[in-house]
């Protein structure tokens, strides 16, 4: 083993796959930063390129593509309120209060930073470990998830506001909204009033860029500042005080990441989200959180990114993809001649490690050049507002319509973004709506597995044969009540 | 979209003086064909696309893009070649679960069988009856007769209600006369998964995508689809007394019905010159992908098999 990782150290050190790395790094950084357009997309279009380069060089560029295009993603949250996808909501909440302090490139390099932290901790803790974790994966079935996403749930919204309340219905709505359309294991239709376009449910981007970028936009318009002078600060780089300081939340978001990616289906949203949470919990000044905190990029920042290297776990060790990321991986892997799978340690095993090394590389690299672009990104904010905001407002409709280039998509984008404008007058948050709108699916489909595989007999099943989650299940509303309290007794007294 | 009509006002009126109702058509295609896949990004059909957008424009001498338009179970994509103009711009690329399944068990915007006609069916996958290594069912009589003792106690996982593992699995269970406990997965790498933790204890699964699991000796298969043996020593569907088209996953190009011959035959011929590619012959392996180009006219004749034994099926399992 050691002398194959040895070989693999080799055969990494290669000029070739380290241009490709760089050039993939920088493409998924811009294609990730657009809104609209995704990692995913990025990767499923490149993939036949990599069918032509040796595996050592094709597959560290689609790697690259990848963990470039996650970092994007958090480019538009922090500089506009614009996020792309679930993980960078947590981002896009201190971020852009950040950026409207004039402190856009410390956010910026503080999301830097943290996620090439969190990425490199977590592949080598992958690389380390990648047999005990392949042993872990498999104790995840649908009872485990069902009870770890209605725990994450219920910490959102026991740890987003000071008024629990309004948070519980905010997520109450959200699981609605995630109810309407097919039902993902009957094929029922469910709250479409038979309109065709709801079959398919509510698409999340339009949500997304809808409640958190529409409403900025037109505040700044009904404030009509003319001229911002705050943003058009770029501000100052972070520095290494400030790093120390958020140290200790990278890496306990670090570990709650890494250990959640470890739990098939899971994924980066709930990393995120728990990441910010733990790191709110934690803080002796919760209060600042979301109210343009640094430790709170960091720690969503870190957790996001800390699930890369054990997802790709199940790929590597059984030749199962987890989701459509790894599932291109795996048709990558195969053309290349490498069967990801049991065997294939045993007869590609420096192959593989070099693979995993490169990896790690990819994030030394990215740090150099992710370092390097977040001036030229940070401009940004010094365009004229009035030239930014009508900017900002093209791309919220041409990223919402390039995503699968259907109008409905842009009618939901005007609904959400009205709704975003009445939800903050009231001064309801929309963070936890969005979190069970996206974490409402894949808990019902648990759920729904769950029953299915009791036949019925769902409680029967669980105390029977899965005594762990039925246990999580129990404590679930006490760990709510506890967090709430806390909460409580923290922010009070000021 | 004006410009393309007004266009296409200026080439019939065009057309009606000649009296030449082919001449403009033989210039198809004159701009890039739009591929809609009614899936998400990453699947099979993505990463087959792929392969075959990058060759055929050799071909075609057009671009073939790919647009990925998933949503309400494939409807959302089906329904948007439905709609589309028959001009052979833009096609469909889709399997014969959501082609010819779906209408029997929900409501369709469309007709499968009047709105679409198949260009090419490009491959197809035959699944196999898959069990872990341990598992006490040695062949597949063991595992009919463990279900015949207990119905619904053998579990077994999918990929999804009325997808490709479950609808072989539905259809065995017809044919046999045993009753399953279907547990759906969010796809086929979550349905083996749940195999090898133990979770279910049996699935399908395509024998190209579980080789490895087979090498290794983690999975044994019971039984594969069609009447040609896969496996030496594994019995075919037909042998264990299912018969018919069970168990195919066959991958299929479609355009909107009333799409001109000519571009159809135009299509058929790029798509002969295409499996013939070198390099497209070998990317496709690359992928464990096989190559199995039938022409629209005979995969039609299964489309219409397929909708008869889907109706049956979907009577007989929800009465």
């Amino acid at each position: 083993m050691l002398e194959e990782f040895i070989t693999g150290f080799g055969m990494a050190m290669r000029l070739d796959t380290f241009a490709f790395m760089a050039a993939g790094l920088f493409g998924g950084m811009l294609v990730g930063a657009l809104p609209g357009f995704t990692t995913l997309m990025a990767m499923a279009i490149l993939l036949p390129i990599s069918f032509f380069l040796e595996p050592i060089v094709g597959i560290p560029f689609l790697l690259g593509v990848y963990k470039g295009g996650i970092f994007g993603g958090s480019i538009p949250a922090i500089l506009v309120s614009m996020p792309g996808t679930g993980a960078a909501v947590a981002t896009s909440r201190d971020g852009y209060k950040l950026t409207q302090q004039g402190k856009s490139r410390k956010a910026l390099d503080m999301a830097l930073f943290s996620s090439v932290f969190g990425d490199t901790s977590s592949d080598i803790f992958t690389l380390l470990m990648i047999f005990p974790i392949a042993f872990l994966v498999m104790q995840f079935g649908p009872p485990e998830l069902f009870v770890v996403l209605l725990l994450s749930l219920v910490i959102i919204a026991a740890t987003s506001g000071e008024n629990p309340v309004k948070s519980l219905l905010m997520m109450a709505l959200g699981l609605w909204l995630s109810f309407i359309g097919t039902d993902p294991l009957g094929g029922v239709e469910r709250f479409t009033f038979g309109i065709f376009d709801l079959k398919s449910g509510i698409p999340l981007l339009p949500m997304l860029i809808g409640v958190f970028a529409i409403p900025e936009v037109a505040g700044v318009v009904m404030r009509s500042e003319g001229v911002r002078q705050l943003s058009s600060l770029v501000g100052e780089r972070l520095s290494f005080k400030e790093f120390r300081a958020s140290f200790k939340t990278i890496c306990r978001s670090t570990a709650i990441g890494a250990g959640i990616g470890t739990i098939p289906g899971l994924g980066q949203v709930v990393a995120a989200m728990m990441g910010y949470a733990a790191a709110k919990n934690a803080s002796d000044h919760p209060e600042t959180f979301g109210e343009g905190e640094l430790e709170g990029i960091a720690a969503a920042e870190a957790a996001n990114n800390a699930v890369n290297g054990p997802t790709m776990v199940p790929l590597l060790t059984l030749g199962i993809p987890g989701d459509n990321v790894t599932a291109i991986l795996l048709g990558a892997f195969v053309a290349q001649g490498l069967r990801p799978g049991p065997q294939l340690f045993e007869e590609q095993g420096a192959t593989v490690f070099a693979i995993l090394i490169a990896m790690v590389f990819a994030n030394i690299l990215f740090l150099g050049i992710g370092y390097l672009s977040i001036p030229f990104f940070s401009r940004l904010v010094q365009i004229k507002t009035s030239i930014l905001i009508p900017i900002v407002i093209m791309f919220a409709f041409a990223g919402t319509f390039v995503f699968r280039s259907d109008n409905f998509d842009l009618l939901m984008l005007v609904a959400f973004g009205i709704f975003g404008l009445i939800a903050r007058a009231g001064k309801f948050d929309v963070m936890p709506m969005v979190m069970g709108f996206i974490l409402g699916p894949p808990m019902e489909y648990a759920f729904g597995q769950m029953v299915a595989m009791g036949n019925g007999s769902t409680m029967a099943f669980m105390f029977e044969e899965r005594l762990p989650a039925l246990c999580v299940l129990l404590a679930t509303p006490v760990i709510g009540l506890f967090l709430w309290k806390r909460m409580q007794t923290v922010t009070k007294p000021k | 979209m004006f410009k393309l009509t007004l266009k296409k006002l200026a080439l019939s009126a065009g057309l009606a003086a000649m009296m030449l109702p082919t001449a403009a058509l033989a210039d198809y295609p004159e701009k890039p064909i739009t591929m809609v896949i009614p899936f998400g990004a990453g699947g099979s059909h993505d990463l087959n696309s792929r392969v075959i957008t990058s060759i055929i424009p050799t071909y075609l001498e057009q671009a073939m893009i790919v647009r990925l338009t998933p949503g309400a179970g494939g409807q959302k994509g089906t329904q948007e070649v439905a709609n589309a103009e028959a001009d052979g711009y833009t096609l469909l690329f889709t399997h014969n679960y959501v082609d010819m399944l779906q209408q029997y068990v929900e409501n369709l915007p469309y007709e499968p069988l009047e709105d679409f006609v198949p260009i090419a069916r490009v491959n197809y996958a035959p699944i196999g009856v898959v069990v872990r290594a341990d598992s006490p069912y040695e062949t597949f009589e063991d595992l009919v007769a463990a279900a015949d003792k207990e119905p619904g106690s053998i579990q077994m996982s999918h990929s999804g209600n009325w997808g490709a593992l479950f609808v072989p699995a539905a259809q065995i269970m017809k044919a046999r006369d045993i009753s399953l406990n279907l547990v759906p997965y969010k796809g086929g790498g979550p349905a083996l998964q749940a195999l090898l933790s133990g979770d279910a204890d049996v699935t399908m699964g395509f024998p190209s995508t579980l080789s490895s699991q087979i090498e290794a000796g983690e999975v044994r298969v019971l039984a594969t689809a069609g009447t040609e043996r896969i496996f030496d020593d594994v019995p075919t569907f037909a042998e264990v007394g299912v018969e018919g088209d069970v168990g195919f996953m066959h991958r299929v190009l479609l355009a909107p019905a009333g799409t001109p011959d000519d571009v159809i035959a135009t299509l058929t011929s790029a798509f002969e010159k295409l499996v013939e590619d070198k390099t497209f012959s070998g990317m496709m392996g690359r992928l464990n992908e096989t190559i199995d180009l039938l022409d629209g006219p005979t995969y039609q004749k299964m489309r219409e098999d397929q909708a008869i034994a889907y109706s049956e099926l979907v009577e007989a399992l929800t009465k």
